[in-house]
């Protein structure tokens, strides 16, 4: 049964809803009707058991009458039912069937005989009783009673008939709501589904436009690379035919010693050049170890001013603006003189009819503490919001081919940024440009002016243990060593080094960064175990390892160097070794 | 006068027929037969005291004390009636110093005189029986008296001798009766 039911459920919930509900409101309909008939047929019972009583209590009562042949007897009991408003009518026949007494409600003749009377239809309900005296069928008693008038009965009926319709009514709305329900269902898959598709589809847009970016971005950056190499093919071949030029003029005998300097001088000059831009190169790269120190920016500023006068021509005026506010700050110098000389440079060539050059400092407070602002501003052709936005890309520039490297306001970001601070312009198409570097003040007091250029002689001398692996510049770097008047040992390699610092003693060592199966770097490491005092210099043109970890506190001199560097930085090193041990 | 009531008794008798003519089969035929079907038929509606009821098989006795009206009338009517088993058998007594007359449950008086049907139905007082007097023969009155009012046989009932008797008559003959003296 149990099973049978829930077969039953599967199967009316596998059609479709609106014949579900039909059925259901069917059923619920047949359901009312029956009950309707049903009542109505207990009705009919027991009316007709009603007036078989009232007929058998009449039979009873007139036993005498029809046993004596009383007819009046007879008619009174007939008469007697006449209260009962339901009564359609009363017969009551003798033993033949003869009628003896009775009457109709409605007034027709009655039908003479009970044969007649049983033959004829009554629209009521009909009951007969025996009349018996001593067990024998004396006469018969028949009454018809009216069923209950069609309104009354009318009456119970609607209000069962109003509740089945209504049931069925709700079945049916509700049916149809469910196929609605069920309609829109549908339109929601389908649309769910064509949303589905359209979003695959965008994904693999999305996938394909991504993939086209990437080629657009290794197509750009095949085109910088190009645009780069070009420019510094161009720059180097500029310088190296100037030093090459004047090598050459410096190998001929019968040459003046004024010519020889000027020779000597201008590869000098090309040489600095090219130093300058393998350093920025190094620096749009952020791979060039920075080395900073405490910098009074107006000084240095005013001491740039001769330089941007020489650099930019007659036909620009430069002016100044420096604050007195001003703090110092702890940066590359060199980097930071190339950064405004950079900007400079930018500034000139947007002013390709000359123009004014305004250098300002002034002393913010930004987010972070206290910033020194270096404002450079020109008044040339501006740039478009476009521009700006790109103006710091590595190898974006609007100058011609060969003229640019797109590396000068890259190099400016990556030594502002990597000194801590910002690099921020302002500009309007034909109403100039603003650039400024922001860099963090530091709590360092400003330096004392240097009493000027000393003397290229170490002012202190000692042993020096030089780790060079390759041999030209090993070889000029032990002779600029010798000049400068110290004893020098030169190891080709950090085991030798090693071995040579066991066997006597040094005052300082002199190691490059970059040599194979030892770096200078681990050199140094073992050297601080071995000998804690011994003071060492690391040099090095480039290194991934000092731009990664720094060179751990120790002196840095950056290749390539001149003479009075080297100077410079050893004597720091004896000095700073001399006055621990003092 | 005498010519008058001749008249009268003509034109009620004439009546009476044309009455008989056209009342149903059922209906007074015979105004004789008509009694003589009433009287086995009162049994049914008599509650006799215990001692006076039949024995198991025994009949109820329907005596005629008197004039014999019905001759075999009653008979027939008699043999057609059984009470709860006991049929009615009926006696012909020409008064009442039988001594089979204390037997009587039921008893037909018709002397010869008023008087005499008056001492008879006195004389049956002294047992439960029911006496059944007629007007056609006297004006003595017996617990149950016949009488024809408006052309049908009907009777009059002495309820009181009858309750004196120790016989209780049913409510539904006391129904029927044109007049109950209580």
């Amino acid at each position: 049964m149990k099973r049978f039911l829930s077969d039953a459920a599967a199967w009316l919930r596998n059609l479709p809803a609106g014949i579900t509900a039909a059925l259901v409101a069917l059923i619920v309909v047949a359901a009312g009707t029956t009950i309707i008939l049903q009542s109505e047929g207990d009705y009919r019972e027991q009316k007709s058991e009603e007036a078989q009583v009232q007929a058998d209590i009449l039979a009873a009562s007139i036993v005498a009458a029809i046993d004596f042949g009383d007819s009046n007897a007879a008619q009174e009991a007939a008469d007697a039912m006449r209260v009962n408003r339901q009564l359609r009518g009363v017969q009551i026949y003798d033993r033949k069937g003869d009628r003896i007494a009775g009457y109709r409600r409605d007034g027709l003749p009655p039908k003479p005989t009970l044969a007649a009377s049983r033959a004829a239809a009554t629209p009521g309900i009909a009951a007969e009783a025996r009349v018996v005296n001593g067990g024998r069928q004396i006469g018969t008693v028949r009454l018809a009673v009216d069923r209950q008038p069609l309104d009354s009965r009318f009456g119970r009926y609607f209000v069962i008939a109003l509740l089945v319709l209504m049931a069925a009514m709700v079945v049916a709305v509700l049916g149809v709501a469910q196929a609605m329900l069920r309609r829109a269902n549908r339109e929601l898959e389908i649309r769910a589904a064509a949303l589905g598709e359209a979003n695959a589809e965008l994904t693999h847009q999305m996938a394909e436009r991504a993939k086209a970016e990437d080629q657009l971005r290794q197509a750009q950056k095949m085109q910088a690379l190009g645009q780069l190499t070009g420019g510094i093919a161009h720059d180097f071949n500029n310088l190296l035919t100037v030093i090459q030029g004047s090598a050459d003029m410096l190998t001929r005998p019968s040459i003046k010693a004024d010519r020889r300097q000027r020779f000597a001088e201008a590869i000098v000059q090309a040489s600095a050049r090219a130093a300058a831009l393998t350093s920025q190169l190094l620096a749009f790269a952020r791979r060039q170890p920075l080395q900073p120190e405490v910098i009074d920016v107006n000084a240095m500023i005013a001491s740039m001013i001769d330089l941007l006068d020489r650099t930019l021509g007659e036909r620009f005026t430069i002016k100044t603006d420096l604050s007195d506010q001003i703090c110092a700050v702890e940066a590359d110098r060199a980097q930071l003189a190339s950064a405004v000389l950079n900007i400079a440079v930018n500034a000139r060539d947007a002013m390709p009819d000359g123009g004014t050059l305004a250098i300002a400092t002034e002393r913010i407070t930004g987010e972070d503490g206290d910033e020194i602002a270096i404002c450079v501003t020109d008044s040339g052709s501006g740039m478009d919001a476009e521009t700006i936005t790109r103006a710091m890309e590595p190898f974006f520039t609007t100058k011609g081919a060969g003229k640019g490297t797109g590396l000068g306001l890259s190099q400016v970001y990556g030594f502002a940024t990597q000194s801590g601070g910002d690099l921020r312009i302002v500009s309007k198409p034909g109403e100039g440009t603003t650039v400024t570097i922001h860099l963090p003040c530091s709590d360092a007091p400003l330096p004392q002016p240097e009493a000027g250029p000393g003397e290229a002689r170490a002012a202190r001398i000692g042993a020096v243990l030089l780790v060079e692996d390759n041999e030209e510049v090993g070889e000029f770097a032990e002779a600029l060593l010798r000049e400068l008047g110290h004893s020098v040992t030169w190891a080709r390699s950090g085991a030798e080094a090693l071995v040579a610092v066991a066997e006597r003693p040094f005052d300082v060592v002199l190691t490059d960064v970059v040599m194979p199966q030892m770096s200078g770097i681990e050199l140094a490491d073992q050297l601080r175990r071995l000998q804690p005092e011994l003071p060492l210099v690391l040099t090095t043109g480039y290194s991934d390892e000092i731009a990664k970890s720094g060179a751990g506190g120790r002196p840095v001199l950056l290749k390539p160097y001149r003479i009075e560097t080297l100077a410079k930085v050893l004597d720091e090193a004896l000095t700073g070794a001399s006055a621990r041990e003092e | 006068m005498q010519s008058f009531r001749l008249l009268h008794a003509l034109s009620g008798a004439l009546a009476a027929a044309i009455c008989f003519a056209v009342a149903p089969a059922h209906a007074q035929a015979s105004e004789q037969a008509i009694k003589a079907a009433f009287i086995p038929k009162f049994v049914r509606y008599i509650d006799y005291p215990p001692a006076s009821r039949p024995g198991a098989g025994q009949p109820y006795y329907l005596c005629v004390i008197g004039r014999d009206p019905f001759g075999p009338l009653i008979d027939r009517a008699a043999a057609s009636e059984v009470i709860d088993g006991h049929p009615v058998a009926v006696r012909r007594f020409a008064n009442i110093d039988a001594e089979a007359v204390a037997g009587c449950n039921i008893a037909f008086v018709a002397g010869a005189t008023d008087a005499a049907t008056g001492q008879m139905v006195e004389g049956l007082k002294r047992q439960p029986v029911l006496t059944i007097t007629d007007a056609r023969v006297g004006r003595t009155r017996g617990m149950i008296h016949f009488a024809v009012v408006d052309g049908r046989v009907r009777f009059m009932i002495d309820q009181g001798s009858a309750t004196a008797r120790g016989l209780t008559i049913s409510s539904r003959l006391l129904a029927l009766a044109v007049e109950v003296k209580p």
